[in-house]
């Protein structure tokens, strides 16, 4: 596992990046073919423009109109603001609900959950971020006169101000990532819960606290560990369709942007950074793997 | 072992009787052994919700196909007369913002995203289970070429990736449906090909290949029918993911393009005005979620049926019977197997395995 995913790293990248040159190569602008070099042959063109990134030259990103590189670190900022609070509701929420369920199995809570999960797989994430923007961002405020959270759109540099704009998207990120990751946790409790040493742990008289928090959640927890390892470079992918509908101005509407105005650069960067951050979490989730549980050996 | 030695009726095993799969009755007393193809329909149609989303998908489809039929529009006809309507008698969805009939639309866009599930999973099907045949039968430099590929594939950020090829190629349903599979066959070639190795080493393949058999006899009348089952569950569970996949891409703006309407394309259309008709975002957004509820439904239905591990089929009385020995589990402190569960596993092993 541990030497694919190094192989993985090592090809992904000039992949991605000739995947991308697909669609730019079959229009024949003679000024972007300057820009981005499109008279030489695909399968060159990655060296040279590798060669430009040593140099620390990013390019131009010409849909936006500022260096990559200064979009790319703003942009990063924004979407890691949206990405990380979800991340840590997602986790947080789906840790308490597998316990939960796996403690209460066949409960009315546990199938309450489990329906709600079910919806969750079938919800496309779209949907489920309009459900919410039009409930608590513009009917709540009809209803009430209140406002609580902002629709998107960063309106302010204030801590609270900035959590106003941040919650509905962060929610709804982390909401599809719950539905998955609970069903998973549940069963993976589970199944730590039903053996022996943690009879053996009742058995020697210790409260239902530690043998629940601290005995079986180690255990039952590592899948879950590397879901949400995995989860979040999927983050990045959900935060497309998120920053689309609540205007965030993040990496993922950047892309959207850059997609819709063949903007070679920007998007090779934006393929690129995420491509590295996905193979990165990977590989974090395998070696976290080999930590949590030393009896898993890789090679 | 008998696990994984699934039969489906072949005659190509001179040695074995007329292949039943026969497996005993929750009392243990089967008075006719069953075949498996029995076994699994019955465990099928016990299985409460993959009849309900069996159901549902029909009763979808038919919406879908027979209702513009009663409706005297067309699905691009515009009305500009009366736009952005709600639901009446004569427009039952409402209009759009040019005065389409949203009815129509909706239906239409329906059955749009549905064949571009089916299209979609049936090429990823296809293209992941011969890969993953070939590098699980051949192994070497097939499966070493396989497996990279499917990790390269796995590791990529998926709706980027999409997006880049959607933008391109996907304004068609042929166009999308085969862009979606080209990231999606991954799954079913590391199941394919995890099966095929774990029952290539087995007596029968062997005993087909000292009877002179072709590889290509062997892959395709020995190995690829144990593979069926876990090929038809994959694909309805592939077809629920495609569609979501698409109408987020379709949103996105990026997969189907006017004329032609998935359920994406209307949600992305109506978004514009969702303050003021919600229920325009709405209505296409519950179909999405619909379809997409009822093929897992019957996904999970159809594993549970086609699982070579269940036994009996889930009539009344076994259901009695779990319930009792779940009680009886209860009792006797979690985990442990009850004394007839025991004898019913070792029963029904020994039946199979004379079969």
């Amino acid at each position: 596992m541990y030497l694919v995913h190094v192989m993985v790293s090592a090809t992904v990248d000039p992949l991605s990046e000739f995947y991308l040159c697909l669609p730019r190569c079959q229009e024949g602008f003679d000024r972007i073919e300057q820009q981005y070099n499109l008279d030489t042959n695909l399968f060159v063109r990655p060296f040279t423009y590798f060669a430009d990134l040593l140099s620390g030259d990013f390019g131009d990103s010409s849909s936006i109109g500022e260096p990559v590189i200064d979009v790319m670190r703003t942009r990063g900022w924004n979407t890691a603001m949206v990405a990380i609070p979800a991340f840590l509701l997602g986790a947080v929420l789906s840790l308490l609900l597998s316990v939960y369920s796996a403690r209460r199995q066949y409960s009315v809570g546990d199938y309450a959950f489990t329906g709600l999960s079910f919806i969750g797989f079938a919800m496309p994430s779209f949907v489920l971020a309009l459900i919410l923007q039009v409930v608590f961002a513009v009917k709540f405020e009809q209803w009430t006169g209140f406002k609580p959270f902002n629709t998107g759109r960063k309106t302010g540099e204030n801590f609270f101000q900035l959590l106003r704009d941040v919650t509905l998207p962060a929610t709804s990120l982390a909401i599809l990532g719950i539905a998955a990751d609970s069903r998973f946790g549940r069963s993976s409790m589970l199944e730590t819960l039903n053996q022996d040493y943690i009879r053996t742990a009742r058995a020697k008289g210790l409260s239902e606290r530690t043998v629940v928090w601290k005995h079986a959640l180690r255990n039952g927890l590592i899948p879950l560990v590397t879901l949400w390892a995995l989860g979040f470079s999927g983050l990045l992918s959900g935060s497309v369709v998120t920053e689309s509908i609540f205007s965030w101005p993040g990496i993922g509407q950047a892309f959207l942007r850059a997609l819709g105005d063949a903007d070679l650069d920007l998007l090779m960067a934006i393929v690129m950074f995420t491509g590295i951050i996905t193979v990165a979490f990977n590989l974090l989730a395998d070696v976290l793997y080999g930590i949590l549980d030393p009896r898993i050996r890789l090679g | 072992m008998a696990d994984t030695d699934i039969r489906p009726n072949s005659d190509s095993e001179p040695t074995s009787t007329p292949h039943k799969v026969a497996v005993a009755d929750a009392e243990g007393l089967s008075e006719r052994p069953k075949t498996f193809g029995q076994l699994a329909r019955e465990r099928f149609f016990g299985h409460k919700l993959a009849l309900i989303g069996g159901i549902g998908l029909l009763l979808l489809v038919v919406l879908f196909l027979v209702g513009p039929l009663f409706s005297e529009w067309e699905f691009d006809q515009r009305n500009v007369r009366d736009r952005k309507q709600g639901p009446s008698a004569e427009h039952w969805f409402g209009t759009d913002e040019i005065g389409r009939d949203l009815f129509v639309r909706t239906a239409r866009g329906g059955w749009y995203s549905m064949q571009i599930g089916v299209i979609a999973a049936f090429v990823a099907t296809t293209v992941g289970t011969v890969l993953g045949a070939l590098a699980g039968y051949f192994g070497k430099l097939w499966d070493i070429v396989v497996t990279n590929l499917v990790n390269l594939i796995l590791t990529v950020p998926a709706i980027i990736v999409l997006s880049v090829f959607a933008n391109k190629y996907g304004a068609g349903k042929w166009g999308l449906a085969l862009v979606l599979a080209g990231l999606l066959w991954t799954r079913i070639a590391r199941v394919v090909r995890g099966v095929i190795l774990s029952i290539k080493e087995q007596e029968y393949i062997m005993a087909a290949k000292a009877a002179g058999a072709s590889h290509s006899r062997i892959l395709f009348r020995h190995l690829l029918p144990n593979v069926m089952g876990a090929i038809a569950v994959e694909i309805t569970l592939l077809v629920g993911s495609v569609i979501v996949l698409e109408s987020t891409l379709s949103f996105l703006g990026l997969g189907v393009k006017p004329p032609n309407a998935s359920l994406g394309t209307l949600v992305r259309d109506a978004k514009g005005d969702i303050d003021s008709d919600p229920l325009r975002v709405l209505t296409p957004g519950i179909f999405i979620v619909l379809i997409v509820l009822c093929v897992n439904f019957l996904g999970d239905g159809l594993r549970d049926a086609l699982d070579p591990r269940a036994t009996g089929a889930d009539s009344k009385e076994t259901q009695q019977a779990k319930k009792a020995a779940k009680k009886a589990r209860k009792q006797m402190g979690k985990g442990d197997m009850t004394v007839g569960q025991l004898q019913d596993a070792n029963l029904s092993q020994n039946e199979r395995s004379e079969s």
